[in-house]
């Protein structure tokens, strides 16, 4: 990897990072604790770990506490309208194939508002990464429930418990045919870092999910007081299975949560390529 | 066999920017060798910053950057002593 006369690798990643963010906009908004500043930390530091050109890079991030990212990144972004991050991020890539294109956001904006651009862009396979940050409820506007929140979790607009069953993001992105498909927590910095490393090197419509804390809006309904406890929580209650089945990946309230990389294929066409050769075939 | 009380190899420091802290404690919690304790300080936001304590020759900052990769506020340096 990187290696310098004086400096160590880890010492050099760190000032390329600050070289990454828009320093003259920190602190930033997020809460004390929140895992999306975990989260950026880990995908810029495998953007730098990957050599990809940060000027050949997009950061499209839709609206929500996640949403902010696009701001803090000191590369070309977009901060879109609520739920339009994806069909953003495909336009970009249509435009300009030659970009590599992030979607960084969060759950209610890529599942509720979104989701029907999630399912479809999934489904043509586009040549996008995807990093769902999930903190089980809409932080922002304070903490009403979610498409994503565990049933019997308490939030404002459920106080007696969410009646409804949250989405099995993995294995909705499994069924679409997304080629790389993987979830982890933010207590799995490692392991997050280098799957975002992996995804960055993989083409088609890849999804990494990242379970974050939101110990603001929905730990402290949810006897996770504090952002220690809710990181306690991921420590002790995580588990990686790769093989995961559709059971298992389903998360339920303050239980187990099965973490690991459960889709890495290759050789799927993805859409640009597929369009490109259409285009060939009728130009003939 | 090394000596089992022998001082870690690998020494650093962290250089703590306060002013960007916000006082969730990973760093705290989750360094090694417990190195880094809750500062009686405020920074002007009125969170308590993290401050490196160090113990030698066994409680030292052997810089892991693991405080680094935790701190969702980028306000963490970890600089390796030569």
């Amino acid at each position: 990897m990187i290696s310098a006369g004086k400096k160590s690798t880890m010492e050099l990643l760190r000032e390329e990072v600050e070289s990454l963010l828009r320093i003259d906009r920190l602190p930033h908004v997020w809460c004390p604790g929140c895992g999306i500043g975990i989260t950026l930390n880990a995908f810029l530091r495998a953007l730098i770990r990957a050599k990809i050109d940060p000027n050949k890079t997009v950061v499209v991030s839709g609206i929500g506490c996640t949403g902010r990212a696009a701001g803090y990144v000191n590369m070309d972004s977009f901060h879109t309208t609520h739920g339009r991050a994806i069909p953003f991020a495909v336009g970009i890539k249509f435009a300009r194939p030659e970009l590599n294109v992030v979607v960084f956001s969060g759950d209610g904006d890529l599942f509720a508002i979104g989701g029907n651009h999630f399912v479809n862009a999934a489904r043509r396979n586009h040549d996008i990464l995807v990093i769902a940050v999930n903190n089980f409820t809409y932080g922002m506007t304070g903490g009403q429930h979610g498409p994503t929140t565990p049933t019997g979790a308490y939030t404002t607009t459920t106080p007696y418990g969410n009646p409804d069953r949250p989405f099995n993001i993995p294995h909705l992105a499994i069924s679409l045919g997304a080629p790389y498909v993987a979830r982890w927590t933010t207590y799995h910095l490692m392991q997050l870092q280098n799957s975002i490393y992996t995804a960055l090197h993989r083409k088609g419509f890849r999804v990494i999910e990242v379970i974050s804390q939101c110990p603001t809006v929905y730990g402290r309904r949810n006897e996770m007081k504090s952002p220690l406890e809710m990181m306690e929580y991921f420590r002790k209650f995580s588990v990686r299975k790769d093989d995961a089945t559709f059971d298992e990946m389903e998360l339920t309230y303050n239980g187990r949560i099965v973490v690991g990389v459960f889709r890495d294929v290759q050789g799927i066409p993805t859409y640009e390529e597929r369009y490109n050769d259409i285009i060939r075939r009728a130009q003939k | 066999m090394p000596q089992k009380n022998a001082p870690p190899k690998k020494r650093g420091t962290v250089k703590i920017m306060e002013e960007r802290c916000k006082g969730c404690w990973y760093c705290v919690n989750y360094c090694p060798t417990k190195v880094l304790v809750v500062s009686p300080r405020l920074n002007s936001k009125g969170y308590h910053p993290p401050e490196l304590k160090e113990e030698p020759p066994d409680k030292v900052c052997i810089a892991c950057h693991l405080c680094e990769l935790f701190c969702p506020d980028f306000a963490l340096v970890v600089e390796e002593l030569k």
